[in-house]
C-alpha cells in the first residue's frame, strides 16, 4: 500500500472528522442560542412519553399516514440508511480491522447492502427528477447531495474488498470521497440527522403534554363503515 | 426575491387591501392608537420584517426550519395538494419553504455564504410580503396534519402561524383578519356582541328552556362567584346559534350543576391562534383566566370551538405567561363525565338517523380529545359511524386557521372542500357532527357547495335530543 493511501485512510479522515465534530459542535451552539417556551398548562399526557415516541418514530412506518401507506417509499429508506451505514462502516474496517474483510462473505454482504443503496439512491434521483412536486421544492444541494451519495456508494462497492495490491484506484476514490463527504455534510442536508433529535424531540414532548402522543389505544371501538348494519 | 412560475389558483397574487385599517386609524381606535393592533404603514416593512423573524424565532421554529429534506411526503397528507395534484405549491413542503429560504439568507449560515445552492431568498419589499401573507393564510389552515405525516417532525402548522404573527405585525393580512382581531382588542370578543345583546340573549334563551321544561327553576346565571363551574362560549353562539347556549344549560341544570357564565370574559375564542399574534393571543386569553379568578369558579368549562379549545386550554396559558391553577375542560369532557356518573341520563333511539362525527384539527391533532366526543355520541346515538381517515388523520372542514373570515380565499378553499366533501358522502350519514362551531361553518360551507344530503349538528344538540327527563320530583332535588 502507497504512503498516499495510508495517510488518505488514516490521517486525512481523521481530519475530516474532527473538521466534522467542530462544525457540529458550532452547530448546535447555534441551534441553543435559540430559546424555547415553557409550557405553563397541567399535562394531560406525558412528556417523555410523546419524546420517546416521536423519536421512535423513524422505526414506525405504521405511525404515519405518509409510510404506512407507502411501504415501498419506507423500505427505500431503509435500504438507503442502511447503505449509508455500511459504507461509513467501511471506513472505519479498512484501517483499523482489516481482518473482517478477509472474510468474503462479510465483503460481499457488504457490498451487496452498499449496492441496494445505490440503486435506491438512483430511484430517488429519477424520483427527484421528474416527480414535478420535488423538482420544485429541489435546490441544487438537494441534487448535488443525492449524486454524491450514489457516487460514493459505488466507490464503496468497489473498493471495500480492500485490494490495494490489485490497484489503489478504488480505496483512492472511496477514502477520498469519504474526506470531502465529511466536510461537506455539515453545510448539506445530509446533516438533517443532527436536526431530527431536535425536531422530534420538540414535536413529541408538545404533543405528549398533551396526550396527543403516544396515540391513545383505540381498543374496543364500536364503529361501523358506511353501510355496515347498524344493528 | 425571484419570482417563481405562479400558482394556478390564483390567491397569491390577491392584492393588500387596507382600507380598514386606514379607517381603524382615521377613528382612533384605542387598540390602534395604543399600539396593540398594528397597522399597515408602507415605509421598510422588509426591514422590520427581518429583524422581528431573527428576534422571534424560536428553538422549536429554528428546527422545523432547518431540519427539512425536502423528501415531499408531506404533499399527499395536505387536502389542498390533494384536490389540486397538479400544482406543487399547494404542498405543505413549498408553503413552508417560501418563509424557509428567508430564514436561510438572513438567520441561518449555508443561506448566507452561498444563497442559491440551498435556494435561500430575501423579500424586496411589500409586494414580496403580501404574496407570502397570501401563501400562509390564503392556501393553508394550519390544520397540522403534514406535521403528523412528516419524517423528520418538521412543524409547518407552526411556522405558517409564526409567519402569519410577522406579517400581523406590519398590518400585511387579509382584511378580515384585520377586522376580526380589531373587534376582539376592542370589545374583547370576535364578533363585537355587545354586552346588552349577550345578557338578552342568555334571558332569551333562559326563558326558552324554562319554556321547554316547565319549570322556573332553570337559570343561566351570570357573575355568580364561587360555582364550581364557569361556562365560557364562542360569539358565534350569540349572534347565529343561541340554541347551542340553552342546550348546555338544559344539561348543566339536569346535571345538578354548580354553573355560571361571566359577564366579561366569556368569549374563549381566540383570533390570536391564527393572525399568529401571541400578544391578542394572551389578552383575550387572559379576560377568561381572570373572570374565573374573579368568580373564584373552580373549573373553566369551554363550549364547542376548536380553535377556542385549543387557545383556552393549551396555547392561552402560555401566552398570558399565567401558570394554569384550575381545570380546564371541554364541555363534552363534562358531559361525558355526567354520563358516567349517571347525573344525566339519555336514551340513543332519539338520535336515529346516521351520524358520523369530523374531528376538529385544533381539537385532536393540537389538542388532546379524540376518543371522548365519540364515547358520548355512542351513548346517545342510535347509529354513529365513522368517516374515514379518523381522529388525528381527519382532514379539515377548509374553515380552519381563520380562513372563513378570509373572503378573497373563498373559491380556493371550496374547490379543495372536495376532500372533505368525499369523505363526508361516503360515510352515507345524514348528519355530521363536530365539536367546533367553525366547523360548523367550513362543514355547512362544503355540504351547500358539494350539494351534500346532510346536516351539521354539535355533540350537545345530540345530547340534548337524547336527554331523558326526570319526574319534576327528581328533578327540584337534583337541582337542590
Amino acid at each position: 500500500m502507497s504512503d498516499f493511501l495510508k495517510i488518505l485512510e488514516n490521517e486525512v479522515q481523521l481530519a475530516a472528522l474532527a473538521f466534522l465534530a467542530l462544525v457540529y459542535t458550532v452547530r448546535l451552539g447555534w441551534i441553543f442560542r435559540f430559546k424555547t417556551r415553557r409550557d405553563r398548562t397541567a399535562a394531560v399526557g406525558n412528556e417523555r412519553a410523546g419524546a420517546g415516541y416521536s423519536l421512535m418514530n423513524v422505526a414506525m412506518p405504521w405511525a404515519m399516514e405518509s409510510t404506512r401507506k407507502r411501504p415501498g417509499f419506507y423500505a427505500q429508506f431503509v435500504v438507503f440508511h442502511i447503505g449509508v451505514a455500511a459504507a461509513i462502516a467501511g471506513t472505519l474496517i479498512i484501517p483499523y480491522a482489516p481482518g473482517l474483510f478477509e472474510i468474503r462473505p462479510v465483503v460481499i454482504l457488504f457490498q451487496a447492502v452498499v449496492a441496494a443503496a445505490f440503486v435506491v439512491g438512483l430511484v430517488r434521483l429519477v424520483r427527484r427528477l421528474t416527480n414535478p412536486v420535488l423538482r420544485r421544492i429541489s435546490s441544487p444541494d438537494d441534487y448535488f447531495s443525492l449524486v454524491l451519495l450514489i457516487v460514493w456508494f459505488a466507490a464503496a462497492v468497489a473498493a471495500l474488498p480492500n485490494r490495494p495490491e490489485k490497484g489503489e484506484w478504488p480505496l483512492i476514490g472511496y477514502f477520498g470521497l469519504t474526506a470531502f463527504f465529511l466536510i461537506y455534510v455539515p453545510f448539506s442536508k445530509i446533516c438533517h440527522y443532527l436536526y431530527y433529535p431536535f425536531t422530534r424531540f420538540y414535536l413529541g414532548r408538545s404533543l405528549g403534554h398533551r396526550g396527543a402522543l403516544p396515540p391513545k389505544g383505540t381498543k374496543g371501538r364500536k364503529t361501523r363503515r358506511a353501510g355496515e348494519d347498524a344493528a | 426575491m425571484k419570482r417563481e412560475k405562479p400558482s394556478s389558483s390564483g390567491v397569491v397574487d390577491s392584492p393588500l387591501d387596507a382600507r380598514t385599517q386606514v379607517k381603524a386609524r382615521e377613528d382612533g381606535l384605542p387598540s390602534v392608537a395604543e399600539g396593540r393592533l398594528r397597522t399597515y404603514e408602507p415605509g421598510d416593512n422588509r426591514g422590520r420584517f427581518l429583524d422581528l423573524l431573527a428576534k422571534r424565532i424560536s428553538r422549536p421554529l429554528a428546527v422545523s426550519m432547518t431540519a427539512c429534506v425536502h423528501c415531499g411526503l408531506c404533499a399527499e397528507s395536505c387536502h389542498y395538494f390533494l384536490a389540486r395534484p397538479d400544482d406543487p405549491t399547494m404542498t405543505p413542503v413549498w408553503k413552508a419553504d417560501q418563509i424557509r429560504k428567508i430564514f436561510k439568507r438572513h438567520v441561518d449560515w449555508t443561506g448566507r455564504i452561498a444563497p442559491w445552492w440551498v435556494k435561500a431568498g430575501s423579500v424586496d419589499g411589500d409586494e414580496d410580503l403580501n404574496r407570502l401573507k397570501n401563501i400562509v393564510f390564503g392556501t393553508c389552515s394550519a390544520c397540522r396534519r403534514c406535521t403528523y405525516n412528516c419524517p423528520m417532525g418538521v412543524d409547518t402548522g407552526l411556522l405558517v402561524r409564526f409567519t402569519r404573527g410577522l406579517l400581523t405585525e406590519l398590518g400585511i393580512v387579509p382584511e378580515g383578519v384585520f377586522n376580526v382581531s380589531r373587534d376582539q382588542w376592542e370589545t374583547g370578543n370576535q364578533m363585537a356582541v355587545t354586552e346588552e345583546d349577550y345578557l338578552e340573549t342568555l334571558v332569551w334563551m333562559r326563558d326558552e328552556l324554562r319554556t321547554e321544561l316547565g319549570t322556573d327553576d332553570v337559570d343561566i346565571p351570570v357573575d355568580k362567584p364561587d360555582c364550581d363551574v364557569l361556562y365560557t362560549i364562542n360569539p358565534r353562539e350569540i349572534k347565529f346559534d343561541p340554541r347551542s347556549i340553552a342546550h348546555a344549560a338544559k344539561i348543566f341544570h339536569l346535571a345538578g350543576e354548580s354553573w355560571t357564565m361571566p359577564k366579561w370574559g366569556w368569549d374563549q375564542t381566540n383570533f390570536g391562534l391564527f393572525s399568529g399574534d401571541d400578544r391578542l393571543g394572551a389578552y383575550v386569553a387572559r379576560n377568561v383566566y381572570e373572570a374565573a379568578e374573579r368568580l373564584r369558579a373552580k373549573k373553566i368549562v369551554i363550549s364547542e370551538c376548536g380553535h377556542g379549545y385549543r387557545s383556552t386550554r393549551w396555547e392561552g396559558y402560555t401566552w398570558a405567561g399565567y401558570d394554569q391553577t384550575r381545570p380546564t375542560e371541554s364541555v363534552v369532557v363534562t358531559v361525558k363525565r355526567y354520563l358516567e356518573e349517571g347525573r344525566i341520563s339519555v336514551d340513543p333511539s332519539r338520535n336515529t338517523e346516521p351520524v358520523t362525527f369530523h374531528d376538529s384539527c385544533n381539537i385532536a391533532r393540537s389538542g388532546d380529545l379524540v376518543e371522548e366526543p365519540r364515547e358520548v355520541l355512542q351513548r346517545v346515538c342510535a347509529d354513529f359511524r365513522e368517516m374515514f381517515p379518523n381522529r388525528r388523520e381527519n382532514f379539515c372542514c377548509t374553515g380552519g386557521g381563520g380562513l372563513l373570515s378570509m373572503a378573497e380565499y373563498r373559491p380556493l378553499r371550496l374547490e379543495v372542500g372536495k376532500i372533505k366533501a368525499d369523505q363526508l358522502r361516503a360515510t352515507g350519514a345524514r348528519l355530521v357532527c363536530t365539536m367546533c362551531h367553525n366547523c360548523v361553518d367550513g362543514l355547512n360551507d362544503v355540504i351547500k357547495h358539494y350539494k351534500l344530503a346532510l346536516r351539521v349538528v354539535q355533540v350537545l344538540e345530540l345530547v340534548s335530543n337524547a336527554l331523558v327527563l326526570p319526574a319534576s320530583g327528581e328533578r327540584t332535588k337534583q337541582s337542590s
